[in-house]
């Protein structure tokens, strides 16, 4: 949450999960550089930068699809959405592993020559319009370049300062990358080698992330937030489906959503979108008398749409009516944070 | 062409410099009270200024302009998520499958061919 | 949906949730530690080449002959490299020895450095400056080339230095791009025969009539291809020169 910034906002989950990662960083490459030579039956080694960089390349690889599993995982089961917590700590050190492995190439495969590296990098090959024999080397360029812009824009400061609809669409840039990594893979490494298991790997994964995200979007499609309906005040949801504690999520014409809450016995609509990343306050819950994000736990008054102090944020308000058992809302929101008298509901409600 | 791109390189991250000496020493204050007094971070926010300057100097002024809190806050772009998540799958099954198409097999079963003789056979 | 735990990042894990993360915690360092695994135990022999300092330096005499890439015919050798050898040569580092040879072509030259071998494919690296290539003592005979005749062969083309042992890998896609360097740096090329031709697996590759080879061959670096040419005995090294016309992929 806001109030002075700081480097990082440790707690104990964030602790176990960071803990937890590195833990899984540390264990690929012990195994990778330290357990499979072993078992190598070659006739000499692979130059040890090549195997670093390797061992680096496909840590970030296999770290990246874990990191594009998470998404979808939580939105098609929402046990998972503590991985969602913290994934921008994920996300820097697989940009870290990556930045590594990046290092080892350009200090290998791109050095002692009268070209400097990045020039190298960018000339050496030329082949752009064939698919075997391409620059595979740029799109792992364009992947990690991606990877470092999310991971240098990973602190909060920058959702509030960007905004969190712009600073999204820059972390969509996700989505190319995981892209051009796999190219980078299919058009290096997988043209090269012979063993079944390692193209396995490397297509299996991609594969994975593939499915699940179409299966997320399928998923969104049979679950998708009811259309609030109407001229002038719209509805929004009846009386009888309301929980205390929870919302109801309705579209709103301009695209986007409100989140209908029943709290002690009276209804207050507030913006559906968190004011921190955007996330789905209606998914979340009333905790301590105060709605909580289901992703990072950022808290509101569901009468005003404050944060409490000392934090600052806000969240537009929604004036509320009921009309016979329908909750209508006006859909014109009221500025973040600006107060709205809540509804009761009928004492004779079913 | 690649030397040019590489001080094209060069000149954008040291103009991210310049913006980032006067945006972290003095602009940070003016348009985020939760930064003033909030010294420790700033240096992480160095590596992104030096990526995305532009951006950076458009939302100072447009924040010096029409303050912080905007309705456009509140406006996810979740739809995007489709398109998002089909077009990454398409380029990634493309790129698997012409991958895989190209790749090639040691041509240990083609046996060299003398077309003609030496002059000196 | 009534009491599904909710799990809230500043707060200790909901009872009902803990098991579930404690699960998939394990799932994801066993993953990487699996992946690591299949990844790490599935990488293919890099072949052996290798730099063969054991060997010692080599301090040889012979007669240079340009093909255009400078070749050492040794007149004088060592136990390693017996006279009667033909050497391809390179300097350290991406670059091969263009500047220093073209003085003394067709003469005799006193040359020192460090041997790479990948079975009979033998290159030279040369010590710095003078040291590593200098004259020593005038004109000689150069021995004379044997036409072999017209060919097409099925192959690889890579650069003579990483494929003979500066790396390992040194040849195929991934490392395509470095061995375009070498080339750049006028290391010289070799072509990796699918079978032998004269009982020789790998020859100088170069362009028609013994000039560089030509830049339409890059797009072929690291592939396999099949391409005609003609292929000249030189000493006991052979020395393709293609025509880049026919290049083209097998299979």
């Amino acid at each position: 949450m806001s109030v002075k910034y700081i480097p990082v906002q440790w707690n104990p989950n964030k602790w176990f999960y960071d803990g937890i990662m590195l833990v899984g960083v540390f264990v690929f490459l012990w195994v990778f550089l330290e357990i499979a030579p072993g078992v190598l039956s070659h006739e000499r080694p692979i130059n040890p930068q090549i195997h670093n960089a390797r061992a680096f390349g496909a840590c970030a690889f296999v770290m990246l699809t874990i990191i594009l599993c998470i998404g979808p995982l939580a939105r098609l089961d929402r046990r998972f959405l503590p991985l969602l917590y913290n994934r921008r700590h994920f996300g820097v050190m697989t940009a870290a592993v990556a930045l590594t492995h990046a290092n080892y190439v350009l200090g290998w495969y791109f050095a002692f020559s009268h070209i400097p590296p990045l020039e190298g990098l960018l000339s050496a090959n030329q082949s752009y319009f064939q698919v075997a024999g391409f620059p595979f080397e740029l799109l792992g360029l364009f992947s990690l370049i991606c990877l470092l812009l999310l991971a240098v824009t990973s602190h909060d400061f920058w959702l509030k300062f960007l905004t969190a609809p712009v600073w999204k669409r820059i972390h969509f840039l996700i989505y190319p990358a995981y892209a051009a990594l796999v190219g980078h893979v299919a058009l290096g490494i997988l043209q090269d080698q012979q063993t079944h298991m390692v193209s396995a790997l490397f297509i299996g994964g991609p594969v994975l992330v593939c499915v699940l995200h179409l299966l997320a979007v399928v998923h969104g499609r049979v679950k998708a937030d009811r259309i609030a309906k109407g001229h002038g005040w719209l509805a929004v949801a009846n009386v009888a489906e309301m929980q205390e504690g929870r919302a109801k999520i309705a579209r709103l014409p301009d695209g986007n959503r409100v989140a209908v809450f029943l709290h002690e016995g009276k209804l207050s609509a507030i913006s559906n979108a968190c004011a921190h990343q955007n996330g789905p306050l209606g998914e979340g819950r009333i905790v301590d008398c105060l709605v909580t994000c289901p992703w990072h736990g950022f808290q509101y008054d569901v009468r005003t749409g404050q944060s409490p102090a000392p934090f600052t944020e806000r969240v537009p308000t929604f004036a509320v009516r009921l009309n016979g058992k329908i909750i209508e809302v006006d859909p014109t929101p009221n500025p973040p944070g600006t107060p709205v008298k809540p509804v009761p509901l009928p004492e004779a409600a079913p | 062409m690649a030397a040019t791109l590489v001080l094209l390189g060069k000149i954008w991250l040291w103009a991210g410099a310049a913006v980032a000496a006067v945006f972290l020493t003095f602009g940070l204050d003016r348009i985020d009270e939760d930064a003033q007094e909030a010294y420790v971070f700033r240096p992480l926010l160095i590596p992104g200024v030096l990526m995305i300057w532009p951006l950076v100097l458009w939302r100072w002024w447009h924040i010096e302009r029409h303050g912080d809190i905007t309705m456009a806050r509140y406006s996810p772009v979740r739809s995007a998520h489709t398109a998002a998540a089909v077009a990454m799958s398409i380029a990634i099954i493309l790129v698997l499958s012409f991958g895989w198409n190209a790749r090639q097999d040691w041509p240990g079963d083609v046996a060299p061919v003398q077309m003609t003789k030496g002059s000196d056979e | 949906m009534s009491d599904k735990p909710f799990f809230i990042g500043y707060m200790p894990a909901p009872e009902g949730l803990r098991a579930f993360l404690v699960i998939v915690a394990a799932a994801v360092i066993g993953g990487m530690a699996g992946a690591s695994w299949v990844l790490g135990v599935g990488q293919d022999d890099p072949g052996p080449g290798a730099v063969r300092g054991d060997y010692g330096r080599q301090n040889l005499m012979g007669i240079v002959e340009l093909v255009p890439y400078p070749l050492l015919h040794v007149v004088e050798g060592s136990d390693t490299i017996p006279e009667g050898t033909t050497l391809m040569m390179s300097a350290g580092n991406k670059a091969g020895v263009d500047a220093r040879a073209l003085p003394l072509d067709g003469q005799l030259a006193a040359v020192s450095g460090v041997v790479m071998e990948r079975g009979d494919l033998q290159m030279l690296q040369l010590r710095g400056g003078r040291r590593g290539l200098g004259p020593g003592g005038g004109p000689m005979d150069i021995p004379e080339p044997v036409d072999m005749g017209r060919w097409r062969l099925a192959g690889e083309i890579c650069d003579g230095k990483c494929l003979a042992g500066a790396m390992r890998p040194g040849r195929g896609l991934a490392h395509r791009a470095c061995a375009a360097m070498c080339l750049l740096g006028d290391v010289p090329p070799v072509f990796v025969s699918s079978q032998p031709v004269d009982g020789e697996e790998f020859m100088l590759i170069t362009g028609p009539d013994e000039t560089p080879l030509p830049k339409e061959a890059y797009d072929f670096l690291s592939q396999y291809v099949s391409v005609e040419g003609t292929i000249k005995r030189h000493g006991d090294l052979l020395v393709f020169s293609i025509d880049a016309a026919t290049l083209k992929l097998t299979n």
